[in-house]
């Protein structure tokens, strides 16, 4: 996560970016998988829907949705271009890395139309109706992407012979996404807060509950919760609940060994503080009725812009355990 | 309701697994409406409108799948609706497709959940693509154990839970989990995972989809005309509450308490325990099996768990529960919320095989999702007024 200032002529936005991505898998199926084989072998194949080709080909009649036959036929390599859309600033996400075009191209021998890429050097050089062939990647997957991009003209270019390889049933697809959504002002407030080393939440004026700092609203009452609801927080509390977690591995995944989390009841008030990290206590330790006091970071971990927050979790006061049955279980 | 009757005459499902490579996504939801057609006696063409449910889209990974499925479940041309409602969803959508018929709007309509979570992974979403993801098992962990606390249930009660629907589950042809000769002392060596839960105390990741046609009293009795009981669409209700504020009581929530009061309230159903013959609840961990008894007013406050204990829920016993094997035993998230509404059907019609429940004419299907703050249910029965009113 990070954090950037961005000036507009009327306001201030304070944004967090956030990246998030997977590698996605893909099962293709019997027709999309002989369709990706095909490509691995500098091909395209379509299906027949009544009187139709149909390419990339489909399991079904798009229109009805029967069933198809496994009726393949070979299309192409060239084709026309039907419609085209100019990308003068490709982002890394583009195929290419310079500007080119996206356009539908029905291939010859088809009646329906491939999304695909046509690299020219400038906007000038594109038109509806134009004729294109397949410039052939020279390492293939089985992926669409094997067809590096349409080119101008008659002839396809291909690279390393058509040699069939295994039938390609699956696809990885690397998915990622980052984006930026502006920052509420209470949750500035609570960066503030917890910068400061203060604990604060919100108070509802009407129900009198109070919810973490950046909630910013009290969901029984509908009421905007603002600077003017701010309380100030004991930072001492009991642990009256608790989670162990097995990390399941995933990418991104930051843990390997069971972690916990547990809910802290904040002292003098009626304040739960849920699923809250523990520093320094192995997991076999982790028991309700446990006296816990905020952990603050450390002047070099706040320099670090990759850390989320300043309240680091946790930690043990050393005193006796509260044993009282009635806090036990609370979870909120 | 004062409305007009929904029937449900087509119930299709795929045989789930962890992973269903074999197929398509499309391939994989068009298994399961192949089946409800099938069973509907319909095809692609008598269907007026499509509703699509599934888990949210970081699942997979796809944007806007109900777009991308358009054709594949033959929406082209006709109304596709998507809900969003996490783990509910299979039940929402087989909400809102009864509502299409009963508002009058259409006359058959096909409900489709699936999820296909070999394609991406469970933890990874539920933490929102960052680390330290605490998954469902964690984020409930502590319900689950307050429940424990409160109730005083013995220890036991979680592993006999994970053990009847394992067995029902062999029951099942469609089921996910086959574990024969699955035992109590088997389940509680399973590692644990999420104190109190343990690794066969939860539900597997799987690949599947479930597809339900439903449509008016007009189409609903020419099916039972034609020898093929429909399951009537008595009462549905939804409620959901908001995932965090102090005083919230996430082991008893007044989201699940309003909502079966609203259902059985609509179904004229005074007494759950007596007028129902079955339920099929949505438990994904042991334990919510007597939780949600509990909340959904089965059982009163506090004995839940004696039900378990005494084998009441078990596929014999005198208040039979999640007699497919349950979430525990196949787990398609977007999926799993009209399995459970599908199977409640599949017992009112009689068609539910090997594990049918004798003399089920009445039966409560729940769904509940996210930080256990979104409930569906609906009550069906084979025939519009089988309490006689
Ligand atoms: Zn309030």
């Amino acid at each position: 996560m990070r954090t950037s200032h961005e000036r507009g002529i009327a306001e201030v936005t304070i944004t967090v970016e956030s990246t998030i991505k997977f590698p996605y898998k893909r099962s293709l199926g019997p027709v999309i998988g002989p369709f990706m084989t095909a490509l691995a072998e500098q091909r395209f194949i379509a299906i027949r829907s009544g009187s139709r080709v149909i390419c990339p080909p489909l399991e079904w009649d798009p229109e009805t949705a029967a069933e198809l036959p496994r009726d393949f036929v070979d299309v192409g390599p060239a084709g026309t271009v039907c419609t085209w859309s100019w990308v003068s600033r490709p982002t890394e996400q583009h195929p290419l890395d310079r500007p080119f075009a996206f356009a539908l191209i029905k291939l010859d021998g088809a009646d329906t139309a491939l999304t695909h890429v046509v690299d020219v050097e400038s906007i000038d050089q594109m038109s509806t109706g134009m004729r294109v062939a397949p410039r052939w990647r020279a390492e293939r997957l089985g992926h669409i992407t094997d067809v590096e991009a349409f080119v101008p003209g008659e002839e396809a270019i291909t690279v390393n012979g058509g040699v069939p390889g295994e039938p390609v049933t699956m696809m990885s697809y690397d998915a990622s996404i980052t984006y930026k959504i502006p920052v509420s002002d209470n949750t500035i407030k609570a960066h503030e807060a917890t910068a400061q080393g203060r604990l604060v939440g919100l108070k509802c004026p009407v129900c009198e509950r109070i919810y973490a700092r950046d909630r910013g609203f009290c969901p029984i009452d509908t009421v905007e919760l603002t600077d003017d609801h701010e309380v100030e927080l004991p930072q001492r509390g009991v642990v009256t609940s608790y989670t162990i977690i097995t990390p399941v591995q995933y990418p991104g995944q930051t843990e390997t060994e069971p972690f916990s989390r547990v809910m802290v009841l904040i002292d003098e008030i009626d304040v739960v503080m849920m699923y809250q990290p523990l520093v320094d206590v192995p997991v076999e330790d982790v028991r309700i009725g446990m006296r816990v006091a905020v952990v603050w970071a450390s002047e070099a971990e706040k320099a670090d812009a990759g850390r989320p927050g300043n309240l680091v979790g946790w930690m043990p006061t050393g005193e006796p355990d509260n044993t009282d049955p009635s806090l036990a279980n609370r979870i909120m | 309701m004062s409305t007009r009757p929904v029937a449900i005459v087509g119930i299709g499902q795929t045989n789930h697994k962890s992973k269903r490579w074999d197929v398509s996504l499309g391939g994989l939801v068009r298994e399961a409406a192949f089946r409800a057609l099938e069973d509907a006696e319909m095809e692609w063409s008598d269907i007026d409108a499509v509703v699509l449910g599934k888990a949210p889209d970081l699942f997979e990974g796809i944007m806007k799948p109900e777009l991308y499925l358009s054709d594949a479940l033959g929406a082209t041309g006709k109304p596709m609706f998507r809900v969003h409602t996490a783990g509910s969803v299979g039940g929402t959508t087989g909400i809102v497709a009864s509502h299409l018929v009963a508002a009058g709007r259409h006359k058959r309509v096909l409900a489709v959940g699936y999820q296909k979570q070999s394609e991406g992974n469970a933890q990874f979403a539920l933490g929102s693509g960052q680390g330290a993801s605490m998954g469902a098992g964690g984020a409930f962990a502590p319900y689950m154990r307050g429940y424990i606390h409160r109730s005083g249930a013995p220890e036991d009660i979680g592993p006999m839970v994970a053990v009847k629907d394992r067995q029902n589950a062999l029951k099942n042809p469609y089921a996910h989990l086959k574990i024969e000769n699955i035992s109590i002392e088997q389940v509680k060596a399973s590692p644990m995972m999420w104190d109190p839960i343990r690794y066969l105390e939860s539900c597997p990741s799987s690949d599947g989809a479930c597809a339900v046609v439903l449509t008016d009293e007009e189409g609903g009795k020419a099916a039972a005309a034609a020898g093929r009981t429909p399951a009537w669409v008595l009462a549905t209700a939804v409620r959901s509450e908001p995932f965090q504020f102090p005083g919230r009581d996430p082991v008893r929530p007044a989201g699940a308490v309003d909502c079966a009061t609203d259902v059985y309230r609509q179904a004229g159903i005074t007494n759950p325990r007596e007028q129902l013959d079955c339920a099929e609840l949505y438990v994904p961990f042991s334990w919510y099996e007597p939780m949600w008894l509990e909340a959904h007013l089965i059982a009163e406050e506090g004995q839940g768990w004696k039900m378990v204990e005494a084998g009441d829920t078990a596929l014999t016993g005198s208040f039979p529960v999640n007699m497919s094997g349950g979430v525990l035993s196949s787990n398609p998230i977007g999926a799993s919320g009209l399995l459970r509404f599908a199977e409640a059907a599949l017992q009112v019609r009689g068609m539910a095989g090997e594990h049918q429940v004798e003399e089920a004419n009445v039966a409560v299907a729940q769904a509940y999702g996210a930080a256990a703050q979104y409930y569906a249910m609906w009550v069906v029965a084979n025939s519009l007024d089988p309490f006689g009113s």
